[in-house]
């Protein structure tokens, strides 16, 4: 327990750094600034900024705003992208609470009662409550993480090649059961994305592949430029397609009277506890994360209500509760990233992309090697969560505002943006038109119905799984049953196994379908 | 592997017996990307004794992926399903037309010249357009982003065209 206070307090420390800095103006007097905090805050302010836009999910923010951090050191950079992707959660429910479009598919359950919340005028206890949710669940997750990073490293390395291997399995299983809609799609953008991401050099033999000897292809794709093209681009052109004025039902009325009532206060207690203890769960599990959690928390609420008919007529639970688990799940979904190096989800496969970027390997040893980068970024993280409340909050009348200008004239910022970013990566002008060639394969994904989201996962996954499954192999001989003889790896081949068979079945099925098609009544 | 699979003219008129169009096209093109994706390794070298080649694990999953674009075209063709929504030409043209013309302007001419252009090419994407407004946003959007991207995050950006500077 000792341990734990110390890590934290480890974590504090960096994230309350003071940076002498030393202005010419001042005439040599230099004053203590708090970057760390800083940025943070700067990170929590762009980030909803970018997620509010409506239609604008957390990975499409998280994608965009990736430039901005390549300039800053890697603790600073990390940071800033943690504020960065809860500030976008959290515009993220502001939108699907104020205009009924959420950004992405965590924030649709808020969307339901919240939406309606709003149309009755009670956007400002809705937001409220959505805010103080989010700050609950975080609180409690960061000292998860604390108390669970340490153990799981250590259980991280009794792995070997073989374990590492099972492990991802069992995460992309977990993912494509997890995923809205068909299986078999999910599985195939999984396999695309690990296609896709042996593109580029052999890590053994260095040779070159699939690159057509183009020089910008030899390094293979780059994280920015897909995950750019895929959810920035794609996202714009299909927006557009939608008839974007069409369905922006803006709550015209002022939001007033941030503070909820006593009443809705004692009504969504439970339901945040709830919401934070669901969510926590689910956000461990590799392939889970915020979206699974935020719709299974509604469902329970509603199972467990004394008036499930009142759901989806705007009520406060229907909002606390998804909330704080998708903000729990959010914040747990980090202890497999950081404790075993695999990313989760979509969204913490961006982080290793981001981390990779600054020459950061996640994984076990990072804990060991730069214990500051780690227990600060868990410290940044409820920093993160309450600079939203004590900063968002009281901006709300700024972000609507935001949400009045047109998309018309949104659209086209975006995807300049986006170019700057994508080409400051490299300063590679092919980059540039390789995720507009992503953006179109991404428009065309999501008219057939595939999710980009699982691809994303396996293209990072991607070279981890081959360097694993080459190292098991070459250790066993070529002998491929040391995936089942190895006992750890062994229950988690098993576990995947179980899950895709469980997946599959048709009861089973129809029960994934319920949660899901929930949102869409 | 940066081509895009063409969707193709898209008819409403499909055959009766593809029940499923949406997954009978998007299974036919996952297919058609394995096996572009197996052309494509093809050159690497394969197993040797029992370590892997370069080209072992490009076609382990490309054969996955075959197999699942079949299955998928499969239940296509089977399982009653969406059909085909209509491709708009508008908002993807202009935007990938926006895209490129930044890429292609960037090095020559400068940050502010092709922000400012492809700010007004993506314009062209909506009917809505409004042409003033359109130009006074884009030039506050070219001085917001020369001034970001530059100097408060540092990154090396040439501003001007090339001629300029010379």
């Amino acid at each position: 327990m000792g341990d734990v206070f110390s890590n934290l307090g480890m974590g504090f420390g960096v994230v309350f750094q003071m940076v002498q800095w030393t202005p010419a103006f001042l005439g040599g007097m230099s004053i203590p600034v708090p970057v760390n905090i800083l940025l943070c805050l700067i990170g929590a302010l762009v980030g909803t900024l970018v997620g509010v836009l409506p239609g604008i999910g957390t990975i499409a923010t998280v994608a965009m705003l990736l430039p901005i951090t390549f300039g800053l050191p890697p603790v600073g950079a990390l940071i800033m992208l943690a504020g960065i992707y809860y500030g976008a959660q959290y515009g993220g429910s502001t939108t699907s609470i104020l205009v009924n479009i959420p950004g992405e598919a965590g924030s649709v359950v808020t969307a339901l009662d919240g939406f309606q919340m709003a149309k009755q005028g009670r956007a400002g206890p809705a937001l409220a409550i959505a805010a103080i949710g989010s700050f609950f669940a975080g609180c409690v997750a960061t000292v998860l993480i604390a108390v669970l990073g340490a153990p799981l490293t250590k259980l991280a390395l009794a792995f070997g090649p073989a374990e590492y291997f099972s492990l991802m399995v069992l995460g992309l299983i977990f993912a494509v059961v997890l995923a809205k809609g068909s299986v078999l799609k999910a599985i195939a953008m999984i396999v695309f994305g690990l296609l896709l991401s042996m593109v580029g050099s052999d890590i053994e033999t260095g040779a070159s592949r699939m690159s057509f000897n183009i020089p910008e292809l030899a390094d293979g794709l780059g994280f920015a430029t897909l995950a750019m093209g895929l959810f920035g681009f794609a996202e714009i052109i299909r927006n557009l397609d939608a008839g974007s004025q069409s369905d922006r039902q803006l709550v015209q009325q002022k939001v007033t009277g941030l503070m909820p009532t006593r009443k809705e206060l004692k009504d969504s207690t439970p339901a945040i506890l709830r919401g934070t203890a669901l969510g926590s769960i689910l956000g461990i599990l590799p392939g889970g994360g915020a979206v699974i959690a935020s719709f299974a928390a509604y469902t329970m609420e509603k199972k467990l209500s004394k008036h499930p008919e009142k759901f989806g007529r705007g009520v406060i639970e229907g909002v606390a509760a998804p909330e704080s688990a998708n903000n729990a799940a959010a914040q747990t979904s980090f202890i497999p990233l950081l404790t075993l190096g695999i990313p989760p989800n979509a969204v913490m496969a961006l982080m290793v992309g981001a981390m990779t970027i600054h020459g950061i390997v996640p994984g076990p040893h990072v804990m060991q090697i730069q214990p500051d980068l780690v227990w600060g970024m868990i410290a940044s993280m409820w920093v993160g969560i309450l600079m939203l409340l004590i900063i968002n909050l009281p901006l709300v009348g700024i972000w609507v505002r935001l949400l009045r200008v047109p998309y018309r004239l949104m659209f086209p910022s975006i995807v300049v943006f986006c170019a700057i970013g994508i080409y400051s990566v490299n300063n590679a002008p092919t980059d540039v038109m390789l995720a507009g060639a992503f953006g179109l394969l991404g428009y065309w994904l999501i008219k057939h119905d595939f999710e980009p989201a699982p691809l994303l996962l396996g293209m990072v996954l991607g070279p981890l799984m081959e360097e694993n499954l080459r190292r098991a192999l070459l250790i066993s001989r070529g002998d491929w049953t040391v995936f089942a003889t190895r006992p750890l790896s062994a229950v988690l081949m098993l576990i995947s196994a179980a899950l895709l068979v469980l997946t599959i079945l048709p009861s089973l099925r129809k029960k994934r379908d319920e949660v899901f098609v929930e949102s869409e009544n | 592997m940066s081509d895009t699979p063409s969707p193709g003219p898209v008819k409403y008129i499909m055959p009766k017996w593809i029940r499923g169009p949406q997954d009978f096209i998007g299974g036919l093109a996952m297919v058609g990307i394995a096996v572009f994706a197996l052309w494509a390794s093809s050159d690497l070298q394969g197993m040797r004794g029992f370590s892997f080649g370069a080209g072992t694990a490009p076609r382990m999953f490309a054969f996955l992926l075959l197999g699942l674009g079949i299955a998928i075209t499969i239940v296509g063709l089977v399982k009653d399903g969406e059909h085909i929504t209509t491709y708009a030409w508008r908002g993807p043209l202009f935007v990938s037309l926006a895209i490129l013309s930044f890429a292609a302007s960037i090095r020559p001419m400068g940050l502010i010249f092709s922000a400012f252009t492809s700010f007004m090419i993506a314009a062209l994407g909506t009917p809505e357009t409004k042409w003033k407004q359109t130009a006074i946003v884009a030039i506050c959007l070219t001085t917001f982003c020369s001034l970001l991207f530059p100097y408060a995050l540092g990154l090396p950006l040439q501003m001007w065209p090339r001629f300029m500077i010379r």
